[in-house]
């Protein structure tokens, strides 16, 4: 099944086959997210942050298949957002909207992955602003990164 | 005119601590001038007041009007840990600009309060109407900055050897602004 996209019955996390220990098709235990406030956001983010997009050696399919899918996972944010009043946070979707608008997979371009970046770093601060506002701390990817194939840990300081 | 109506906020940090935000009131006099008592000399050197006499936390006190500066204290249990500031001026040029500060108790640093307060303090600003946040840190608080970077703060301008400490040494002031979004922005 590796390489292969379902959706956990559970969360609604669209998450990619082929993790270690992460949600099956049809089953619910083993979802790294389960009880998690906003888990499909969460899920979403991470199965994109951790995707292989963004390996050294991705192939364009991949890229273009990762830039899709920061497109679904800011809709997604923007659905939820439309619930809340929160105005930074909507700020922030409007950042990545405009990054991955500035990105182009059909392109040799070389600052495609350098705004899809961008694009997943501004919708993770959106998350995070509705988690602040349900007085919960950010999402931590790294907190679940033995559910994906990672290879590097990003530096991680917190004031 | 802040809605205060989301206070007291409970927040959980990332180490499964839980502290309470609210403004400041009246009674906090003491417990806020325990807390810069807890504020080790070198971060004390930079206030713009001597924080560690009591009437000036006391004079803060006396004086509290949320429409000028709306002090948003972390409480764990009864103790404050953490200290942050919204100045805004009522009239004049500067009145779509807000000064923010925040002072963390050393023995909550790297846990992520920090953060959640200039958090706090980006979804005020959004509230106020202004265009603007400001804040000025000293280059050496490179964990501050990163902090205010992390939530959308950008490097406007850095003045070196701008400010001194005590003993004379002279130290680089990064001024960093976070840019509101208003329907104003629509137009500039």
């Amino acid at each position: 099944m590796a390489g292969t996209d379902y959706h956990c019955p559970h969360c609604g996390a669209e998450l990619r086959g082929g993790v270690r220990g992460g949600s099956r098709p049809g089953g619910t235990p083993g979802c790294p997210y389960d009880g998690l406030a906003y888990a499909a956001l969460r899920a979403g983010h991470d199965a994109i942050y951790f995707g292989p997009w963004r390996r050294i050696d991705a192939p364009p399919t991949e890229i273009r298949r990762g830039y899709n899918r920061i497109g679904r996972h800011l809709d997604a944010i923007g659905g939820e957002l439309a619930g809340h009043d929160l105005p930074a946070a909507v700020r922030d979707l409007d950042a990545a909207l405009a990054a991955l608008r500035a990105a182009d997979p059909r392109e040799e371009f070389r600052d495609t992955l350098r705004f899809m970046d961008n694009a997943l770093s501004y919708a993770h601060r959106a998350i995070d602003d509705l988690l602040h506002e349900k007085g919960l701390p950010p999402h931590q990817p790294m907190d679940f990164s033995e559910w994906y194939d990672v290879v590097e840990v990003p530096f991680r300081d917190e004031w | 005119m802040i809605d205060l109506d989301r206070y007291p906020r409970e927040i959980t940090l990332r180490n499964g601590a839980s502290l309470v935000f609210r403004p400041m009131v009246r009674d906090d006099v003491d417990r806020l001038w325990v807390f810069f008592q807890q504020i080790p000399p070198q971060d004390k050197m930079f206030f713009r007041q001597d924080v560690s006499r009591r009437e000036v936390v006391q004079h803060w006190a006396d004086t509290l009007d949320y429409g000028l500066v709306l002090p948003i204290l972390a409480l764990e249990g009864g103790r404050v840990v953490g200290d942050a500031t919204l100045h805004r001026q009522r009239t004049g040029w500067k009145q779509r600009v807000g000064v923010v500060r925040v002072q963390i108790a050393p023995h909550c640093r790297h846990i992520g309060l920090g953060t959640a307060m200039v958090r706090e303090l980006r979804h005020l600003g959004e509230k106020s109407a202004l265009h603007y946040l400001m804040a000025e840190v000293i280059e050496e608080q490179s964990a501050a900055v990163r902090a205010f970077e992390k939530m959308g703060f950008v490097r406007a301008a850095t003045y070196r050897n701008f400010v001194n400490d005590p003993r004379g040494g002279l130290h680089n002031l990064i001024v960093l602004l976070y840019r509101m979004s208003s329907p104003d922005d629509l137009d500039v």
